[in-house]
């Protein structure tokens, strides 16, 4: 059996992903699926100790499920708002999108 | 009988949405159910302070108990419950109320703008004043509290006044974010005061009764009692966290400030007995030369102030602050005599404020001015509204046979027994009481007629009729003050820790 | 059968006359006033049970009044004794005698009011308020506790300031109404302490209570002078002692009657009557608290006699003969004799309400007060002219009219117990005071009218002003008779005034010749001085106050006291009000509140640059806090 560290190390390695994504992209749809990856990142570790610690229970699981979900939910969302954005300023780039300011 | 208490808070509270159902072209069939709700509240409240029983021990009459929250995690069987109770202390109070706002329903007859929303807000504002009176629950006496101060803040941005004084102004957006600001100010310290006291107590319960049974230790009493004293002191226009009361007065419409001083500053007396002096004796002990020496310098220093005022309101706002300071002063004094005269002010002042604004109100909504020097004579004009006026004036600096003089010969006496200093400087502040009132009256209302009033009509029946109302009262408590001490007496016995 | 019992009753019916005055007048015949005049009538007659009750009482060992009433307020205290206010009543020897004076002077007062006031608009209003100022003058009279006493007090000095301002149109009025009462409410401050002061150790407001407290050695001297100090500090106010005298010459401008009953005969002598009726206080208390009040007494006697003899309105010299009496029996009382006192009080209420009363019909019938502008009226008042100099002549102390018995026996007593300096300036105020009475009585009744305008139509008030004034007259002549032992024996009370009114021992009628003579002398140069000076042209006096201009200046500026207190007023009180209103407004409130108000605004101010609305940046910031967080709790191991 793969011992649970393998697991670890990938969702480790999948959020630091995310986060290098998150901070250093400009694209706003970029900046997305780096918050996607994160939040798989996190099912995984969900997935990974719900197996190993409690196989006889779901909870893990059910969470993992309820994160796809969600985020499914979110991309519709933020996807939708991105659109928006890029209608009414012709750019999908945050640095050009500061309108919640003072 | 139980049932009048729970009336009276609720009769207000019901008229709220008949009014909401109204169709606002019907004016005039607000102004008679306001008065209709005002008349039922002040026929309860008399009720109320007639059928008070001399049965002794803790005074609690009328005692009814529902409860409301209890058995869940950290409240034990007492839990929250809706306990409302009169005693002697509250008794007078609660017929002050039912007095102002009955006087104070004919004094608002004439606003014409939202007529409606102004009356929804005001009986909110007398539920609360009632919820908080006949509570003894702290959870429901923080809430009627707070029900009580937050309606003012529409009431005066709405319906209030800004003035300009030539070297600044004064908007009613200004008083009255300053006022509803200072006021939840003060309860924050009242809520944490209320949870410190909770938790301290263990009891598990916000009963008043239940808390004030236990014994709490005396470090936690010298620090807990001036979150209390100073939360509800803002309220009672404790110096130096008095101003938002002349500017409250000056920009609030006239019933609001009938109801603001006569009332709503009773509250933080009231609060400051009821939960303060009450559950914590040895802290009150503690702390009293402190609330001593504010209360006279609140006295003399808002006698000194309104010396100086040429705006009516303000005058009157000043004295307020003074005359607040004669009950803090009572209080401070921890024993019987002058506690009794503190409760006895708090009635008298009631009255008469309530009286002296709603006579600013009256010439004001003719004359649009209220700069007493531009006035001259009106006595030969509106004889009525003088001799109102100046009953008010004379109650306040303390004639005998007028309210005023009952209540503060009990505080100076009481004060006297304890901080002579302070009995002495008291006298002096109501020596200056007499220079103020009397300039304003010999300003404003005697003298040579200034022909620029020639317009100027007697006060409205509705006025009259409130003026008399008030002034009923004051007459009956300066001659026969015996119903008011008894039952107030009655209770002031019962609170530990005075001598 | 009323007696002392029922003394309640005496104040008791004008104050009910005056509830129907206010709340029904309007619609009673005549504006009610035969209701105000019956109510003081009956007061008046009632009086005559009482006193024959206390005569029949008087002679028993011990008798210290009667006292009845009822509680007013009482509960219970922790410690000690209940705590009591009453509404009591007391009727002793020293009632009695205030009681007839003010009783008979009111209804006196009121008839003639009928004539005096006629056609005035707030004719009702009138004797309403001069109900309720009788009611409270008996109650004070009457009280048998301080804090009636000091109720009623405060009542009357209420009334005076309803009745001077009575023409409140006129801005003199108003101001002279609210310096009165500001003025003698400086003093009640000292009275409102003194009391609570007596009644913090006896733990009684009682009276008889406290005197029985004090002679039980309940007080120390020092507490006990102090407290009867600030008590005599209400009487200067109430009084019209120097230096809070000011006030009664400016209540002139109140109606004539007005000024007849509360500023001469019966509210200004209440601080005389306080002081002898506390007098076994002051005796109890340290010398220095009987010397402070000759000591007043004496100054109030100089200034105002010499205010007087420059004073042009005739109303004013009266007001300032006044002023003099109440000095001298300040006097009287500061050498402990009550007798003294009292007996001035009794005589100076009829001659000085016969004083103002005539003087009344005086400006009544010319509508001029100013002495400059009379003159020959003795022609056209024959009456009026005589009742006037038989007042003069009983103020100027001579004989045998009822100031001279009366200013006889405060010589006498001030003689007995005072230093010859004393003695000395009292005698030279019976010189000033015959000086200046005449004074009046010579510029207003003889020589040649000066303004013959307002003499046309003078003549003789009607039968309602006239009628008083001769009853007043005929008092005046006998009322001084009483202290003769032979005069008491007739009334019933043998022994006279003597006997019947004391503090510690009755005082027998005695009358040393040196100081009869002596003041005789005084008065009657005075007199003669005076018709030097002010008969015909005047010219003497106007020589005099050449050549003596700055006294002149000084007398006819009153000592400059008005101006002392306006500059007081003006650059003392109101500037304190006014710098305390700044503070409260610009420290307290624009500084202290908005200020704080305004430290959070700013402090947003400079925060709100740190939201860029840059998504990056808000996530660096996150990003950030979890690693500080995690760093955070990894060392720190929470």
């Amino acid at each position: 059996m793969i011992p649970i560290q393998h697991f670890l190390v990938l969702s480790s390695i999948l959020f630091s992903l995310g986060i290098y994504g998150v901070l250093a992209r400009r694209s706003a749809v970029l900046i997305l699926m780096s918050v996607e990856l994160m939040l798989q990142a996190v099912s995984v570790n969900f997935i990974a100790f719900a197996v190993y610690l409690s196989p006889e229970q779901f909870t893990g699981l059910i969470f993992a499920i309820f994160v796809i979900t969600i985020a499914a939910a979110e991309v519709g969302l933020a996807l939708a708002i991105i659109l928006r954005i890029y209608r009414n300023k012709a750019t999908a780039n945050v640095d050009e999108v500061d309108m919640l300011k003072w | 009988m139980d049932w009048v208490l729970f009336a009276l808070i609720a009769i207000p509270a019901a008229t709220v949405p008949v009014f909401m159902l109204i169709p606002s072209r019907y004016p005039q069939l607000v102004r008679n159910v306001a008065a209709g709700s005002g008349f039922a509240m002040f026929v309860l409240s008399v009720l109320v302070f007639v059928r008070y029983e001399f049965t002794g021990g803790s005074g609690l009459r009328f005692d009814l108990q529902l409860d409301w929250l209890e058995n869940v995690a950290f409240l034990k069987e007492n839990g929250i419950t809706y306990h409302l109770a009169v005693d002697g202390i509250s008794a007078p109070l609660v017929l002050l109320t039912g007095i102002v706002i009955f006087a104070g329903v004919f004094i608002s007859w004439n606003i014409e703008h939202r007529n409606k929303d102004y009356f929804v807000l005001l009986f909110l504002l007398v539920s609360g004043v009632f919820g908080v009176f006949l509570s003894l629950d702290l959870f429901f006496l923080f809430f009627f509290y707070e029900l009580a101060v937050l309606p003012m803040y529409l009431l005066i941005a709405v319906w209030g006044a800004s003035s300009n004084f030539g070297t600044f102004t004064r908007t009613k957006e200004y008083g009255a974010m300053k006022l509803v600001l200072y006021l939840v100010g003060g309860s924050v310290l009242i809520f944490i005061g209320i949870f410190a006291t909770f938790v301290e107590a263990g009891q598990g319960t916000f009963d008043l009764p239940v808390l004030g049974s236990v014994t709490y230790d005396e470090t936690f009493q010298k620090t807990f009692f001036p979150f209390f004293a100073l939360g509800f002191g803002v309220l009672a226009g404790l110096w130096p966290f008095h101003t938002w009361s002349p500017d409250g007065h000056v920009a609030a419409p006239t019933a609001v400030s009938m109801l603001h001083a006569g009332v709503l500053m009773k509250l933080g007396a009231f609060g400051i007995l009821r939960v303060a002096i009450t559950l914590f004796p040895e802290g009150a002990e503690f702390w009293a030369p402190v609330l001593m020496t504010l209360g006279v310098t609140g006295a003399l220093y808002g006698a000194v102030s309104a010396l100086a005022q040429r705006d009516l309101k303000y005058m009157v706002g000043y004295s307020s602050v003074s005359h607040m300071g004669f009950v803090l002063m009572g209080l401070a004094t921890l024993t019987t005599i002058g506690v009794n005269g503190a409760v006895l002010q708090m009635f008298a002042h009631g009255v008469m404020t309530a009286l002296m604004f709603a006579m600013v109100g009256a010439i004001y909504d003719q004359a649009h001015v209220r700069d007493m020097t531009v006035f001259g004579g009106l006595a030969q004009k509106t004889p009525r509204l003088a001799g109102f006026f100046a009953i008010a004036g004379l109650s306040s600096l303390g004639l005998p046979g007028l309210a005023g003089f009952v209540a503060e010969f009990h505080i100076f006496v009481g004060t006297f027994n304890t901080y002579p200093w302070a009995g002495a400087l008291g006298i002096l502040a109501a020596a200056i009481t007499a220079t103020y009132i009397l300039r304003m009256l010999a300003m404003a209302f005697f003298g040579p007629f200034n022909e620029r009033w020639a317009q100027l009509k007697e006060m409205r029946l509705g006025e009259q009729f409130g003026g008399a109302l008030l002034i009923f009262f004051i007459a009956f408590m300066g001659i026969w003050p015996a119903p008011f001490i008894d039952r107030i007496a009655d209770s002031v016995r019962a609170i530990p820790g005075l001598s | 059968m009323v007696g002392m019992e029922e003394a309640w009753l005496i104040p008791a019916i004008p104050a009910a006359a005056f509830a129907v005055l206010l709340l029904v007048g309007k619609y009673l015949p005549r504006r009610g006033d035969w209701l105000a005049i019956g109510a003081v009538a009956a007061s008046f007659v009632l009086f005559f049970p009482v006193l024959i009750d206390l005569l029949d009482e008087v002679d028993q060992p011990g008798f210290a009044g009667v006292s009845s009433g009822i509680d007013w307020v009482k509960f219970s205290l922790p410690t000690g004794p209940d705590f009591q206010l009453r509404l009591g009543f007391h009727v002793d020897q020293l009632a009695i005698v205030m009681l007839v004076v003010v009783s008979f002077v009111a209804l006196m007062v009121q008839v003639y009011s009928t004539g005096y006031m006629k056609g005035d608009p707030r004719y009702g209003w009138y004797f309403a308020a001069m109900s309720l100022f009788v009611a409270s003058m008996l109650t004070l009279v009457l009280a048998d506790n301080f804090l009636l006493l000091y109720a009623a007090w405060e009542g009357v000095g209420f009334c005076s300031y309803l009745l001077i301002g009575f023409w409140h149109e006129r801005r003199s009025a108003a101001e002279a109404a609210k310096k009165a009462f500001v003025t003698t409410r400086i003093g009640d401050v000292g009275l409102l302490i003194g009391i609570i002061l007596l009644w913090r150790e006896a733990g009684t407001f009682d009276i008889s209570e406290i005197f029985e407290f004090a002679e039980n050695g309940g007080y120390s001297a020092e507490y006990l002078t102090t407290a009867v100090l600030f008590l005599f500090a209400g009487a200067v106010g109430k009084s019209a002692q120097f230096p809070l005298h000011v006030w009664l010459p400016d209540a002139m401008e109140g109606p004539t009657p007005v000024s007849a009953l509360i500023h001469a005969a019966t509210m200004v002598v209440a601080g005389v009557y306080l002081v002898a009726r506390m007098l076994p206080l002051f005796e109890l208390a340290d010398p220095v608290a009987l010397n402070v009040v000759t000591a007043l007494g004496l100054t109030t006697v100089m200034i105002s006699a010499t205010m007087g003899l420059v004073a042009t309105d005739i109303k004013q010299v009266i007001a300032y003969s006044t002023i003099n009496s109440l000095g001298l029996m300040m006097v009287a009382l500061g050498s402990g004799s009550v007798t003294a006192a009292m007996l001035y009080l009794f005589a100076h209420g009829f001659f000085k309400a016969l004083l103002f009363l005539s003087a009344g019909s005086v400006i009544h019938a010319t509508e001029r007060q100013e002495v400059s502008q009379l003159g020959g009226l003795a022609k056209r008042m024959p009456v009026t002219a005589a009742v006037f100099a038989l007042g003069a002549l009983s103020m100027a102390g001579i004989v045998p009219l009822s100031g001279f018995w009366a200013k006889d026996e405060i010589l006498n007593v001030a003689g007995d117990h005072q230093n010859f300096v004393v003695y000395g300036f009292m005698m030279l105020s019976v010189f000033i005071t015959a000086l200046y009475m005449v004074r009046v009585v010579i510029l207003t009744f003889l020589g040649e009218p000066r303004d013959r305008g307002a003499q046309e139509h003078a003549h003789d008030a009607e039968p309602a002003m006239t009628v008083p004034l001769l009853l007043l007259a005929a008092l005046t002549v006998v009322a001084g008779f009483v202290t003769f032992d032979g005069v008491g024996e007739a009334l019933g009370f043998p022994g006279g005034f003597g006997e019947f009114v004391f503090s510690e021992e009755p005082e027998a009628f005695h009358f040393p010749l040196d100081v009869a003579v002596l003041s005789t002398v005084a008065a009657l140069a005075g007199l003669a001085t005076a018709f030097y000076f002010w008969s015909g042209e005047a010219e003497p006096a106007r020589r005099a106050a050449e050549t003596f201009r700055p006294a002149y200046e000084t007398l006819k500026r009153k000592y400059f006291v008005d101006e002392v207190y306006q500059w007081a007023i003006d650059r003392v009180v109101l500037v304190t009000g006014g710098v305390v209103a700044w503070f409260d407004r610009n420290v307290v409130n624009d500084t202290g509140v908005d200020g704080t108000a305004g430290l959070g605004v700013f402090t947003g101010f400079g925060m709100k640059f740190l939201e860029t609305g840059k998504l990056p940046n808000y996530a660096l910031a996150i990003v950030t806090g979890v690693i500080v967080l995690a760093i955070v709790f990894m060392v720190v191991r929470v």
